[in-house]
């Protein structure tokens, strides 16, 4: 019987060291500087400068491990994923501060969903027709123009209660002003335009030729999927959905205004995360699943979708930047606030005194938390469930997953969808702490971009490491900007000015891809 | 009747005509030998038979079920599994997830865990570890393991033998000839001797054509043959 011998573990680690000389030579610099913060600020700056960075990675984070996720597995580089942390925030907004547009949304929304989970029983038809390729391309665009143009109609006769932009007391930033001050009212509820019926008819037929159009497209030759009792589920849901709404959405909007803003919140996520999802799914198999071919062609149909969504928002919300108050559990102030060390972060305060410094709840301890939380569930999905088995291994070769019998497109639409709603997720954690803007999505993927080519573009573990790096960094000159960075030669402190935030996170990406090209989790290929 | 038939099957790759019109068949329980020089279109055959590289005209029938037109997935799912030349294998999956990604049904891996191991007991003590640490011999057992999980109805393997060590390849000879009990399996081989004791019958492909086929015993004697087409005797 041999044993094999077992390295000493000084033996390991020296090897370890040897075959990452890069990376070990990138954590040790940033390590110094991170660490020389010690010396050169105050303790509580210096802890709040840390937490505000790791605030940041979370968030960075959030948004890069979908993007990693994605072109990992399916070599899309979705450039539209910062508008949809964007989107997520102004969609998560309006269920918090105004539920009861959300409310009346969903009616429409669940309505449409219905009609649209139909598709997999349209696909036969559809291949039945056997129309030559010119003749279902018109009969597509037309059946989908005809049907859009009659669902919008038919969108806007449904009572919607909404704010005007154009009047201060009725526009998004007065509703998170009321709400912040607590004197917010219930708004009066809208009123059907014209006769509800033909809203509804119209609404469905629309949808029904929208995803007609899309089949007779798409299954002109293809065999479709096959269909199954399984696809009946979803349209059961919806229908249930709209009766429900029809039957209980008063005194549902109602409720909603009078439970606490936190449970709100709460709802918000939810609704972001699943939103984000659904709609993750449906941009892969309606935009991004005609063009795997043509990986230019979808790079440039996800910038574009990108500045959509843009344009989307601006029109439904409006330009002004807007705020979104923290909700009730991280706003708490008056007697024995701020709390007090680590017991503190149970007082319910808005803000703790902790190490010299007063770490805001919400800010700083609930982001970080929530980055922790993500990262637990998304790797124990990743390693330890049979999709978590299928994405690592799509991610070298997915050809070979699909000939042992998984349907690997599938996949490629779950694993989209979740990285779409963890986006979207991201965005309502981030609102309440930097405010909603049509361009928040644009600066985060610049970070996130910059974070997943820092821990090597495809590797999971690689974004969380590079967000958090990006967070630490650009916060530490931030914060420098301010207390200054003492030079031996100099009598007077170096203190970089706000232009050179972006570029010390660039600069990081350069200097790691220049040490190591593959990025500090990457694989050489 | 054949358990899998092809006939004058055509298959581009961009714009090049890979397969010019290939026929052969594949009869339940038999071991079918793919021969061809380099480049023939030897392993094309087999992608176009699960569809990763579509036909473009042409019958593929198994069981009588037409194949074209189905999705790699949905032919698999019918029963064929699928063991590609250079060993690919999930190098971030350890041995024990390489084999459970195969499944097509809860508990096949428990099923016939025993018997695989069995088969390459090498694997057994090589569970836990990733695809990475294995050596290529391991990879090629993994690999023709792991199309043993589900169950198959027809194995399709490409150059099992290709790199591996003399002692290897008769191990390898051996656990093919043991599957084959009940399994049907399409052999690409180059290494004629190896074909030679292990199949029944051969289909040779020249330039995208079947251009031969018969049954092994004949070709062994038929020197003219195997330099005419193999380039090797």
């Amino acid at each position: 019987m041999t044993t094999t011998t077992r390295p000493t573990v000084s033996r390991r680690i020296s090897n370890a060291l040897k075959q990452n000389r890069g990376r070990a030579a990138i954590i040790a610099a940033l390590a110094f500087i991170f660490l020389s913060g010690l010396f050169t600020m105050d303790t509580g700056d210096w802890v709040i400068t840390v937490l505000r960075g790791l605030a940041v990675g979370a968030i960075t984070f959030l948004v890069a491990s979908g993007l990693s996720l994605i072109f990992g597995l399916m070599d899309v580089l979705n450039l539209a994923h910062g508008e949809l942390f964007m989107l997520g925030a102004y969609v998560g907004w309006t269920v918090y501060v105004r539920p009861d547009t959300f409310m009346d949304m969903a009616l429409p929304v669940a309505l449409a969903l219905a009609v649209a989970f139909c598709a997999p029983f349209l696909a036969p038809i559809a291949g039945r027709l056997s129309l030559s390729v010119g003749a279902s391309r018109v009969v597509g665009v037309v059946l989908g123009v005809i049907g859009f143009l009659g669902a919008v109609w038919a969108f806007r006769r449904f009572p919607l209660s909404i704010w005007d932009l154009e009047q201060f007391d009725k526009t998004p930033t007065s509703d998170s002003i009321a709400l912040q001050q607590g004197v917010q009212t219930v708004p009066e509820p809208a009123a059907w335009t014209g006769s509800a019926v033909v809203a509804i008819v119209v609404l469905i037929l629309g949808v029904l030729a929208i995803v007609a159009g899309f089949a007779v497209v798409r299954y002109r030759t293809r065999v479709p999927e096959p269909t199954n009792a399984r696809n009946l589920i979803p349209i059961a849901a919806a229908v249930g959905a709209v009766v429900v709404l029809l039957a209980f959405g008063d005194p549902m909007t109602d409720w909603l205004y009078s439970i606490s803003t936190t449970y709100r919140f709460f709802l918000a996520l939810v609704v972001a995360l699943a939103g984000g999802f659904a709609l993750g799914a449906l941009i892969e198999i309606a935009l991004i699943r005609p063009l795997y071919d043509r990986p230019i062609y979808q790079l440039m149909m996800t910038l574009g979708l990108g500045f959509i969504v843009i344009e989307l928002v601006r029109e439904v919300w409006g330009r002004p930047e807007f705020s979104m108050p923290k909700p009730a559990l991280f706003a708490g102030t008056g007697d024995g606030c701020p709390g007090e060390g680590l017991g503190g972060l149970f007082s319910g305060c808005s803000t703790v005194k902790f190490l010299d410094t007063r770490v805001r709840m919400y800010n700083e301890v609930f982001i970080i938390t929530v980055g922790v939380i993500v990262l637990v569930i998304i790797t124990l999905l990743i390693k330890r469930t049979r999709i978590g088995m299928i994405i690592r291994a799509g991610v070298q070769d997915r050809e070979m997953v699909e000939a042992l019998g998984v349907n690997v497109r599938r996949v490629f639409t779950m694993v989209f969808a979740l990285g779409v709603g963890l986006a979207a997720f991201g965005g309502v954690i981030a609102g309440p702490a930097l405010g909603l803007s049509p361009e928040m999505g644009s600066r985060v993927l610049l970070l996130a971009l910059i974070a997943m080519a820092v821990g090597g573009l495809t590797s999971f573990p690689g974004a969380a490491a590079g967000a958090v790096l990006v967070g630490l960094l650009q916060q530490f000159v931030i914060k420098a900007g301010s207390t200054g960075i003492p030079l031996p030669w100099s009598d007077q402190p170096f203190q970089p000015s706000p232009s050179l935030v972006p570029v010390s996170v660039i600069l990081l990406m350069i200097v790691v891809l220049l040490v190591v090209p593959e990025g500090l989790y990457g694989r050489e290929e | 009747m054949a358990l899998l038939s092809l006939s004058e099957v055509n298959t581009f790759i961009d714009q090049y005509h890979i397969l010019e019109g290939v026929d052969l068949a594949v009869g339940e329980g038999e071991i079918v030998a793919l021969l061809g020089r380099n480049g023939a279109g030897k392993t094309t055959t087999l992608k176009t038979i699960l569809g990763l590289t579509p036909a473009a005209s042409g019958t593929i029938e198994f069981r009588g079920q037409s194949l074209t037109n189905r999705r790699p997935y949905e032919i698999a799912a019918g029963g064929i599994g699928y063991v590609p030349e250079h060993r690919a294998i999930f190098r971030d999956l350890t041995v024990e997830e390489n084999l459970r990604i195969a499944e097509r049904e809860k508990g096949d891996y428990a099923k016939r865990k025993d018997m695989i191991l069995s088969l390459f007991p090498d694997l057994a003590r090589l569970i836990e570890l990733p695809g990475t640490k294995l050596s290529g011999g391991q990879q090629q057992m993994l690999a023709v393991g792991r199309a043993l999980v589900p169950d198959n109805d027809l194995l399709l393997i490409d150059e099992p033998s290709e790199g591996l060590a003399p002692i290897l390849i008769q191990q390898m000879m051996e656990a093919i000839k043991e599957l084959s009990s009940d399994t049907t399996v399409l052999l690409v081989e180059q290494n004629f001797i190896v074909a030679s004791r292990l199949a029944s019958t051969y289909v040779i492909i020249e330039e995208g054509k079947s251009v031969h086929a018969g049954a092994m015993a004949d070709l062994v004697d038929d020197d003219e043959t195997i330099m005419r087409f193999l380039g090797a005797a």
